[in-house]
């Protein structure tokens, strides 16, 4: 660099009105104190604590699921903008609306693949996180209740999924929402009007689209940001992911020398007693009041095995986010979203099939239509709500599969493997009539 | 980390690459470049010359909205030179489309001037495929899933291959000409008239209906049959109707490719939208009742009598692209060549109006005309009465019952597939060695009531009957009739007709027969498609009323050789029970007065 400019540039920086440090109050950081203020001195990054433990960084305790779903989240957010703005729920208009995207809107085609690939990913990306946190036991106290959280956020995303797979208006999204709707139309006492509230008429039409294009652009997104931010909220105040104790190493015992004294007077006496001592380990508070009430922490002298959030958790948060993003660029550049016949109401297909993520529901409502499409899904569902409740022990926290929590495991593992079954058989056995077909 | 990061984010400007590439260059804009070099070259005026130098490729867009729903039609941004006679040469995309007096273009001045106007018409609304598409792949319809592709240019990937050739050319064109030109005779679409003079002619009109033309009720309406179905479809279906609905009783007419071709195109011409008519007009079309003009109005036949008129219609009605006469053979019903011979006035008359009061499982339909043509045709039919010259056995089979019985004998000739019950298979020896000769015997002279099988007591001698029958033993059967038991079978059902023995019928009839005669005891039970010969239509009332109770006891009691009629006998069914079962048949078959 030349005298020059470096001179050019220190005139530009020493000036009183500087437009570069108007936006930017805080430089780059440099030190210790500086990472650290950067969790308060930025609007984005205050979401993030100022040190992360190393165990939660490492890709192979959390493989990074739910950031992706977090990410993917966001891809469909601005892709969904974006096609926002060339779409119309008409039942006249919006199949010419999917053509004029496919065909004569820069980008349509690979917007609206981006968006349905990103909405596939993320179905399965929330399962296989729910899976991931019930395996390393993190629904434990303290966080029952961001497990309960989650399982709202991952019935409000099969529930986004489904509203958006009618809005193309063609055979597929058509037949698909009145299998799901049907279904949800035979629970007990209150299913004809649920159906009738979903849909906004007896059968699919106008309505149902109109109120499906609601519920997927506003309703639910505003929803699921706002549970997204009780999620997050929640992740802060427990201290972050869960971890395994054994990763703190000042568990233990210390011994300390406590001197000791007569009973009368208080003279000290040449004799001091040795004994082991329980170290309070600090248990992290994060509330002021917890600064002037606690016990007597020792500070700085612990060993730690926590990271400053910058860079370490950005970076981590950056390669996560590369990668989804790749994943649902390559699949968007080789595959295009399908696009079937327009909605003719006298030809349904068959089979006429559910969206696979209730392909499972389906194939159990094949054998009983209240038990399979009711039934077995409400007891679900409601297991996953009591599971921190029914389950409070406090061990093989942080640890995948931990031994002492074998039977939990393999309850959970259980119950996600027939789920996957049905699942794959209603995508792939199943052909006319519902009968059994080879996919070979 | 950092370096697997750095991939990603390679890979992620790589991928952003193609996309761009891929969104910014379009077909169409080389197709419209070209078209500006070529029409620099071929420019007479600078002025023109330097405002096709400085043009940029752009979407050509045609809204039209006069004619239905609304069509985008941006076919013109490839075929952009459509409307530039100096094009004609070239190839296309840019190729200037045709003018032609026929289509009803005009020459003023050495230049053509059309009258279908690209601004007026669009493109669609006479080719069809997606107007709004940008690729050949999208805007020609080549996607399966679209269901307009364009008429005579494009076949889909779905399409049976065999077919293909014949569903390509100018001619399908006029499927959209007739939207507006429907006319009957109109000049610039011979084949939707030839093919409306078909629909009559072969006899379609029978089954279908067509909005105005037509009032059958046995096959599906096909007044807007254009709409819902493409043309490999509708070709296939007509060439071969089991391909497609393996239970249709559809015959398959003989009919050429070029029959076919026009057959195709008029059926897709109906797509129940004339956009001719007001709204008004469509209204006051569907409240007036109109009665389908059949050909030959009564006034010029008056001077004829019944039966020379019956004559006439015979030939006009399309009877004889199902039935047989003299020469002229549909090859899917019966021959009515000696019809004088087999039946009455009485029956000829109830047939005509509804067939399936004689023959119940029939798949002839009950045409709608007046009284005086059904008894014009039964006054002809019943002049049909110079029975066959003397032929040998062999000759007489093939004349007169290969066509049922089939060549061979084995219940397959040509009209079997529409026939219910299926005529015999004379080649099943277990079932013919086990009947008395007397009983084929009277079922060749008085014929069968209830089935096809018609009545040749006049038209064949005893003798010829005879000689057929040991023909058929000879030849089919192979084996000699076999001694036959003496059985104890009552004459009369031994057990009196009664409520209560129907009801108790009835319970043992769900309980033990409905697996191959079916709940509704119409021989359609679940059993029935494994079992050849299909089991009996209990309901066949001409059938059961002609049949003794001696019969239906030994059937019942005893099965029937050579067919899945058990021997119930051996699985528990005593004498009373089987009463109570006849019982039950009768009932359902008791003839109200």
């Amino acid at each position: 660099m030349s005298d020059e400019s470096t001179s050019k540039w220190k005139v530009i920086t020493d000036l009183k009105t500087n437009v570069v440090k108007s936006i930017f109050r805080n430089p780059l950081p440099s030190s210790d104190r500086g990472r650290a203020a950067t969790s308060f001195t930025n609007l984005f990054l205050h979401i993030q604590p100022v040190k992360v433990s190393k165990h939660s960084l490492k890709p192979t305790y959390t493989f990074g699921l739910g950031l992706i779903c977090m990410f993917l989240f966001i891809i469909l957010a601005v892709t969904g903008v974006l096609l926002m703005f060339y779409y119309v729920p008409s039942t006249t208009q919006a199949y010419d609306r999917m053509l004029d995207l496919r065909g004569a809107v820069a980008f349509g085609g690979f917007l609206r693949n981006m968006h349905r690939w990103a909405a596939h990913a993320m179905v399965a990306a929330v399962f296989l996180h729910m899976c991931r946190v019930f395996f390393t036991g993190a629904y434990k106290p303290p966080r029952e209740f961001n497990w309960v959280v989650g399982v709202v956020l991952f019935l409000l995303t099969l529930f986004s999924s489904f509203t958006g797979y009618l809005l193309p208006w063609d055979q597929l999204a058509f037949w698909a929402i009145t299998v799901g709707t049907s279904i949800a139309g035979y629970a007990p006492l209150v299913g004809k009007e649920m159906k009738f509230v979903l849909l906004g008429d007896s059968n699919v039409g106008q309505e149902a689209l109109l109120r499906f294009y609601v519920l997927h652009i506003a309703v639910l997104p505003i929803v699921l940001s706002t549970f997204v931010a009780v999620h997050f909220w929640r992740i802060r105040k427990d201290g972050g992911l869960a971890k395994p104790e054994e990763a703190d190493e000042n568990a233990g015992f210390q011994t300390v020398t406590i001197p000791l004294y007569a009973q009368d007077g208080g003279v000290p006496m040449a004799a001091a007693a040795t004994v082991a001592a329980p170290i309070e380990l600090p248990r992290r508070t994060f509330t002021i009041q917890g600064l002037v009430r606690g016990p007597f922490v020792k500070v700085g002298k612990l060993k730690e095995d926590n990271v400053y959030s910058w860079p370490n958790l950005l970076e981590a948060e950056l390669f996560v986010f590369v990668l989804t993003l790749v994943g649902v660029l390559l699949v968007s550049l080789f595959f295009n979203a399908p696009l079937e016949e327009p909605v003719n109401v006298m030809h349904p297909p068959n089979p006429a099939k559910a969206p696979w993520y209730f392909l499972g529901l389906q194939e159990l409502v094949s054998y009983s239509a209240f038990w399979g499409g009711i039934g077995i899904p409400t007891i679900e569902v409601l297991m996953l709500f009591l599971l921190p409740y029914i389950d409070r022990t406090k061990v093989g926290v942080g640890r995948w599969f931990a031994k002492e929590r074998l039977l939990p495991n393999t309850l959970f593992m259980l119950f996600a493997v027939i789920n996957i079954i049905l699942m794959v058989i209603g995508i792939f056995f199943r052909g006319a009539n519902w009968e059994f077909v080879s996919p070979f | 980390m950092r370096w697997a990061l750095a991939i990603g984010a390679f890979i992620v400007l790589i991928v952003h690459g193609i996309v761009f590439y891929d969104q910014f260059t379009n077909r169409w804009e080389s197709q419209q470049k070209a078209y500006f070099e070529q029409a620099r070259v071929q420019a007479k005026t600078d002025a023109e010359r330097i405002s096709l130098e400085t043009r940029k490729p752009k979407i050509e867009q045609t809204i039209v909205t006069s004619f239905g729903d609304t069509h985008v039609d941006r076919c013109q941004t490839c075929h952009i030179a459509v409307d530039d006679p100096r094009f004609v040469t070239y190839q296309q995309p840019l190729h200037t489309h045709s003018y032609s007096e026929a289509m009803g273009d005009v020459q003023k001045n050495g230049r053509w001037e059309r009258r279908h106007k690209f601004s007026d018409f669009g493109c669609t609304i006479c080719h069809d495929g997606q107007g709004r598409g940008l690729t050949e792949f999208d805007a020609h319809g080549k996607d399966p899933y679209w269901p307009l592709p364009m008429l005579g240019y494009v076949s889909q990937k779905d399409w049976n291959k065999k077919y293909i050739p014949d569903l390509m050319g100018k001619d399908y064109i006029e499927v959209n000409c007739a939207q507006c030109h429907t006319e009957e005779k109109f000049a610039g679409t011979p084949h939707v008239a030839k093919g409306r003079t078909l629909f009559y002619e072969k006899g379609c009109y029978g089954c279908h209906r067509i909005e105005g033309m037509s009032a059958g009720t046995l096959g599906p309406d096909l007044s807007e049959v254009g709409n819902q179905r493409k043309v490999d479809y509708l070709w296939e279906h007509t060439v071969d109707p089991r391909s497609l609905v393996p239970t249709s009783f559809m015959p398959q007419f003989k009919l050429n490719d070029e029959e076919i071709k026009s057959l195709t195109i008029f059926l897709k011409s109906r797509r129940g939208m004339n956009f001719a008519e007001t709204a008004l007009d469509r209204y006051k079309f569907k409240v007036t009742p109109t009665v389908p003009q059949l050909g030959g109005t009564q006034e010029s036949e008056a001077k004829l009598t019944p039966a020379a008129r019956g004559d006439k219609l015979i030939h006009e009605r399309a009877c004889l692209s199902c039935h047989k006469l003299d020469n002229i053979d549909g090859g899917i019903s019966p021959d009515l060549s000696y019809e004088g011979l087999m039946r009455n006035d009485t029956w000829l008359m109830d047939h005509f109006k509804n067939p399936r009061s004689r023959t119940p499982d029939s798949v002839m339909p009950a045409f709608a005309f007046p009284n005086d043509d059904y008894v014009a045709l039964t006054a002809y039919l019943e002049t049909r009465t110079t029975p066959p010259p003397p032929m040998s056995p062999e000759q007489t089979y093939k004349a007169l019952c290969a066509r049922c019985h089939g060549e061979k004998g084995e219940g397959n000739g040509m009209s079997a597939v529409y026939l219910d019950p299926a005529p015999r298979n004379l080649t099943r020896a277990e079932f013919m060695t086990h009947k008395p000769e007397a009983r084929f015997m009277q079922a060749i002279a008085d014929g069968v009531p209830g089935t096809s099988m018609p009545v040749w007591g006049k038209v064949l001698t005893e003798q010829q009957r005879k000689a057929v029958l040991d023909y058929i033993y000879a030849t089919f059967v192979k084996e000699s009739p076999k001694e036959l038991k003496s059985r104890n079978v009552a004459e009369k059902n031994p057990v009196p007709m009664s409520p209560e023995s129907v009801a108790r019928g009835e319970a043992i009839f769900v309980a033990r027969c409905t697996g191959c005669h079916g709940r509704k005891a119409d021989g359609k039970g679940p059993n029935s498609l494994d079992i050849s010969p299909r089991p009996r239509n209990l309901r066949n009332t001409a059938f059961v009323n002609d049949t003794s109770d001696k019969r239906f006891i030994e059937s019942i009691t005893y099965g029937v050789e050579g067919t899945a009629m058990p021997p119930w006998i051996d699985y528990g069914l005593s004498q009373n029970d089987i009463g109570d079962i006849v019982n039950f048949i009768r009932s359902m078959n008791e003839v109200k007065r």
